[in-house]
């Protein structure tokens, strides 16, 4: 079990943010941290892993992380850490950077075998593909047996075919390792994947905590099936409106009757909403 | 978005799927949703939602429908545009809308001041609101 009370001033672009933070995380636990950046998300991340000072207590198993007057060096902590940007050593081949970490030969081999990169352990990590890269950091982050493993947007830099492939790899050396994992990602679908538990940070304070079911389901009333798009275009058709709404990269069409109509602006952010019995699903063509 | 104020008088759960029943202006009325997110009990006051074009029309009705919402209403007036007709009725404070084929409306000889009854499936029907 993972005990968190830390408390930090964190100097914000905009303004200054006071980051408070209580929470209890279960063993073997996959939870995702997400909110919009400058939330203190990677901050928390980094003062789990001892990079960054805070005041208050950390408590992992009755093993005191930080305390006041008292904060264990990274090295002593149990984690592994995985990063956007990989952070492997250039001039080490895939298997010397695993073996860095620890000389255990046996289980630089087996996480090698399972993340299917046995066929290049001789390789530089220059000659190697984004993908492959963060395969390489997720073994070497598990090569110590962490007890809680650190991902700040592990796949945010990979296309969404590699992001799959390694949400797979991830679960599944997340279950035989039975580590504890925590996660900064902002994608609902990896979060909806991967985690049993998301914690939404705003201004440094926890503002939702559930499962990713409770917390990603975004509703209006009893409407379960709710988009947030850009209002473009009311056009008027016979005596009804239609309504055209931006939302991510597509257009849709929504109708609505007048007395609906008089009261939207042109540019203003909607929410796009209906019952989940209306919307029909298709196959997309490969 | 038409709008009706009510009452919950019923929550029937099974898995993640809810029936939830209402009187509005002494008439019964059901929706049926999925897992139950808002927070309601029997004789929370809420605010139910339907779109004029999911609002069917009946006159002389006989016989069986499923359709679970069958209110009576007052025709206060009709639109008659060149293919769709709007059609405001009256249902105790409430005024909803109702959108039809011009056809539909002609066929059915819709005139201010009829009664009709107007027929919203109960997977059509919202809760937009949690009153009070």
């Amino acid at each position: 079990m993972i005990d968190i009370k830390i408390s930090k001033h964190l100097q914000g672009s905009l303004s200054n943010i006071e980051m408070n933070v209580e929470l209890v995380i279960k063993e073997h636990d996959f939870v995702a941290l997400t909110g919009q950046s400058g939330s203190g998300k990677t901050t928390l991340l980094r003062i789990l892993a001892g990079l960054e000072e805070a005041v208050g207590t950390v408590t992992v198993d009755d093993e005191l992380w930080l305390a006041p007057k008292k904060s264990l060096p990274p090295q002593q902590r149990g984690i592994g850490l995985v990063f956007q940007d990989y952070a492997l050593f250039d001039n080490m081949s895939v298997e010397q950077n695993l073996l860095y970490a620890n000389k255990d030969k046996a289980l630089s081999r087996h996480l090698l075998e399972m993340t299917e990169l046995t066929g290049l352990k001789e390789r530089l990590p220059r000659t190697l593909s984004g993908g492959q890269k963060q395969r390489v950091s997720l073994c070497r982050a598990l090569m110590r047996r962490p007890r809680l493993l650190l991902m700040d947007e592990p796949l945010s830099a990979l296309d969404p075919q590699m992001r799959t492939k390694l949400q797979h790899d991830i679960l599944t050396l997340h279950k035989e390792f039975g580590t504890t994992t925590i996660m900064v990602s902002h994608d609902p679908s990896e979060i909806y994947r991967l985690a049993s538990r998301v914690i939404v940070l705003d201004h440094g304070k926890i503002v939702q905590d559930g499962s990713p079911k409770d917390v990603l389901l975004k509703t209006q009333g009893s409407q379960k099936f709710s988009l947030t798009g850009e209002l473009l275009d009311i056009i008027k058709a016979d005596v009804i409106h239609i309504a055209v709404v931006a939302i991510g990269q597509q257009i849709v069409e929504v109708v609505l009757d007048e007395a609906e109509a008089a009261t939207f602006k042109i540019g203003e952010r909607v929410q796009v909403s209906t019952k989940a019995f209306s919307p029909s699903l298709s196959r997309l063509a490969p | 978005m038409n709008h009706i104020t009510a009452t919950v008088t019923a929550i029937e759960s099974m898995d993640d799927l809810t029936i939830v029943s209402f009187e509005a202006e002494g008439q019964t009325m059901r929706m049926m949703g999925l897992g139950l997110t808002l927070p309601i009990v029997v004789g929370s006051p809420v605010t139910l939602a339907a779109k004029a074009s999911n609002i069917a029309l009946a006159k002389d009705l006989k016989g069986e429908l499923s359709t679970s919402n069958q209110l009576e209403c007052v025709i206060e007036s009709i639109n008659n545009g060149q293919l769709l007709s709007s059609i405001k009725l009256r249902f105790g404070d409430a005024l909803l809308e109702s959108i039809t084929t011009r056809t539909s409306a002609l066929r059915m000889g819709l005139k201010a001041g009829d009664v009709v009854t107007t027929l919203i499936k109960a997977s059509e029907l919202s809760i937009i609101k949690v009153n009070g």
